[in-house]
């Protein structure tokens, strides 16, 4: 009975953070997305002119066909090597047909992702379904159109089979709240469509790089499929033009709450590819988070400009990357510069900024310091003892431990080869506390009176930790 | 059996009285599916196909003709799909000739009925067959549209629907009651008024979003 209850408190929880199909369609679509939004961005040839007219950039259209009469009066020349051929009307990706080049020696045909033909027939016949309504949301007559076939970013290339990815980015109230780049696969037959077996990438908002990824409808996946290249981690480029051009379309469009799909094209960078009116919820599995509680931060805020939805989207909504980065390998992120605690003889504590140094082997602290953590006996009485290093490089192991080995307090002695020249020193035991990991290490006591940091990390005592040098 | 007064008044004006209290579940059989869809998740062709095939299996001779003739209208429908295909047929036409083809082969299903002495199946009445010959429409349709796999998935959940609603509207008890409270079927509006301000997570998706469950 007590677990019966603890389910349904863990279901009422999620049901405040997930957002489902209900909650989609009353509270987002029906306030946010009006009727008159709703037919532009269902309607790709009117909405590619509103944002050409609002300058932001779409696929060039070639060509559009109506009727059945402008369909036979069709001037079949007029295409280009390369094409997509879509439904105005069409949803989920379906009806389009595009095409890579021309077969050689034909006038009249053309060849498919797939290798396969394309005559001017088979395009009729397409068309003609098109005109019939075969591919529209309501299977109401619709107008066919072709428009340039964008060519795939080099980066792309190890990712995507066949087709040309997309991102998807949702925006409400100005802020993009969820990003995420979808992979054509061959499971999907080169379609950016997660319902046939396409890859999405959550996205990281703040940086642009992807995180975790879904296949299909809900199979977590880390590497492309049959190989071990790593699907975290894309960055993906143009980020800020990406998220600044949804925001844009959103506040155009007047949809309050948008799935803008933007793909990259190898020589125009990001165009729109289309405006969501009804975007999906599988977004939130590629991202493994809730989109309900996300639009509900940014629904109370008042965004005037552009750039201030993008930041607080970023602030919000990125930085998880970390996080994430840090569960996987099972390490901490620390930067180059920390903040950590020093714990001495008899329990004493010191605060310090170490420098994180992965050319040191081993950790080093100045003198001064070591006097505040209760060494100062052995600073004082190594430094009697000290002899040039000259004197004492052929000693043995043995030999040099013999003459410090009174020196209280100290561990080990070793000779070290750094900015400082060939030195050597003594060392101590203490505890280092990097980011609320202990550990305890012998560290090697120098003058670091001149440096900027009293305290280096060497190496042997970062382990535990990757080293990010943005942070 | 205690009937209201309500109801002896339309058995006056001459309605049988099948016929009355088929109306009067009509209401309940399409609350069901609001709610199976709201809460539970269970998606069907909409409403409309869930409910008449549940009606469909009311008027045959016993729910196993209902569903024999269900499946094999769908299997013949994907059968013609998959014939059709290499012919690039205009979709009013390609859904003419699948019909035609459903309708003949619903014969030989019948027929063959009759064959093994399953006489029920060749008396089951012709409005329930013609009914469940049209969903082939509603199949086709999304089988273009969403592809072979979702058109299946949903004619397993209409199926599901209505073998349930079928139980519903045939259980005795539940026409007891109605007979004798009819006003009770009033009591679906406010139902479904809750249902249509519903926003909470349905069952479904509690499964489908299970990955991000073990991230929040």
């Amino acid at each position: 009975m007590f677990e019966f209850f603890k389910k349904i408190n863990t279901y009422h929880k999620i049901s405040k953070q997930i957002l489902g199909m209900n909650a989609r369609n009353l509270a987002y679509i029906r306030p946010f997305n009006l009727a008159r939004a709703k037919r532009l961005a269902d309607d790709k040839l009117l909405s590619k002119k509103v944002l050409v007219k609002n300058n932001l950039p779409v696929p060039h259209l070639i060509a559009r066909i109506k009727t059945l009469e402008e369909l036979e009066n069709f001037d079949w020349q007029k295409l280009p090597e390369g094409f997509a051929l879509k439904p105005n009307r069409g949803f989920g990706g379906e009806g389009i047909v595009v095409v890579y080049g021309k077969k050689k020696n034909r006038e009249d045909a053309w060849i498919k992702a797939d290798r396969s033909l394309l005559t001017i027939e088979d395009i009729k016949t397409h068309i003609r379904n098109i005109l019939d309504g075969s591919y529209s949301l309501s299977g109401t007559p619709d107008t066919a159109f072709f428009e340039e076939r964008l060519q795939l970013l080099k980066l792309f290339k190890p990712y995507s089979f066949k087709g040309i990815p997309d991102i998807r980015v949702i925006v409400f109230n100005k802020v993009p709240v969820m990003a995420m780049l979808r992979l054509p696969t061959r499971a999907s037959s080169g379609k950016a469509n997660l319902q046939q077996g396409a890859i999405g990438l959550g996205i990281d908002l703040a940086t642009g790089t992807t995180t975790s990824a879904v296949q299909g409808k809900s199979t977590m996946v880390e590497y492309v499929p049959g190989t071990r290249l790593l699907l975290s981690g894309i960055k993906i480029p143009y980020w800020n033009d990406i998220l600044k051009m949804a925001v844009r379309a959103q506040e155009i469009s007047g949809l309050g709450f948008l799935g803008a799909d933007i793909a990259i094209d190898k020589a125009r960078g990001p165009v729109i590819v289309e405006l969501n009116a009804r975007p999906g919820l599988s977004i939130q599995i590629a991202n493994l988070a809730g989109l309900k509680k996300r639009l509900q931060k940014v629904s109370d805020l008042k965004i005037k400009t552009l750039e201030k939805g993008i930041r607080v989207g970023k602030d919000l909504f990125g930085g998880e990357i970390e996080e994430e980065l840090e569960e996987i390998s099972g390490k901490k992120v620390i930067g180059t510069v920390e903040k950590v605690k020093l714990i001495g003889k008899d329990g004493k504590e010191v605060e310090v900024e170490a420098k994180i140094d992965t050319g040191a082997d081993w950790s080093s602290i100045d003198n001064e310091l070591a006097k505040q953590l209760g060494f100062a006996a052995t600073v004082e009485e190594f430094d009697k003892l000290k002899r040039p290093y000259d004197e004492i490089k052929d000693l043995s192991k043995e030999q040099r431990w013999n003459i410090f080995k009174d020196v209280s307090d100290i561990s080990a002695t070793i000779p070290v080869r750094s900015s400082h020249g060939f030195t050597y020193r003594p060392m101590i035991t203490l505890t280092i506390q990097i980011d609320k990991t202990p550990i305890t290490t012998r560290v090697t006591l120098i003058d670091r009176s001149h440096l900027t940091y009293p305290l280096i990390v060497g190496k042997y005592n970062l382990r535990k930790f990757l080293i990010d040098v943005n942070k | 059996m205690h009937v209201s007064s309500i109801i002896l008044f339309f058995i006056q004006k001459g309605l049988p009285f099948e016929t009355v209290i088929l109306l009067l579940m009509l209401p309940v059989i399409a609350t069901l599916i609001a709610l199976l869809r709201q809460v539970v998740g269970v998606k069907a062709f909409g409403i409309y196909t869930p409910l008449i095939v549940t009606f469909a299996f009311l008027a045959t001779n016993g729910l196993k003709y209902g569903i024999t003739i269900f499946l094999s209208v769908i299997i013949i429908g994907m059968l013609m799909r998959f014939i059709l295909k290499p012919f690039r047929l205009l979709y009013l036409p390609r859904v003419a000739i699948m019909l035609t083809a459903v309708a003949v082969l619903t014969l030989g299903v019948l027929a063959l009925g009759g064959d093994l002495h399953r006489t029920g199946l060749a008396a089951v009445s012709i409005f329930p067959i013609l009914i469940m010959i049209t969903i082939v429409e509603k199949f086709v349709a999304v089988q273009i549209e969403k592809g072979t796999k979702a058109a299946v998935l949903l004619a397993t959940e209409t199926l599901f629907i209505s073998i349930v609603g079928f139980f519903i509207a045939s259980s005795e008890t539940l026409i007891r009651f109605i007979a004798s409270y009819p006003w009770v079927i009033l009591v679906t509006v406010p139902i479904n008024i809750t249902l249509g301000k519903w926003t909470g997570l349905r069952i479904s998706e509690y499964f489908r979003f299970k990955e991000i469950l073990k991230h929040l």
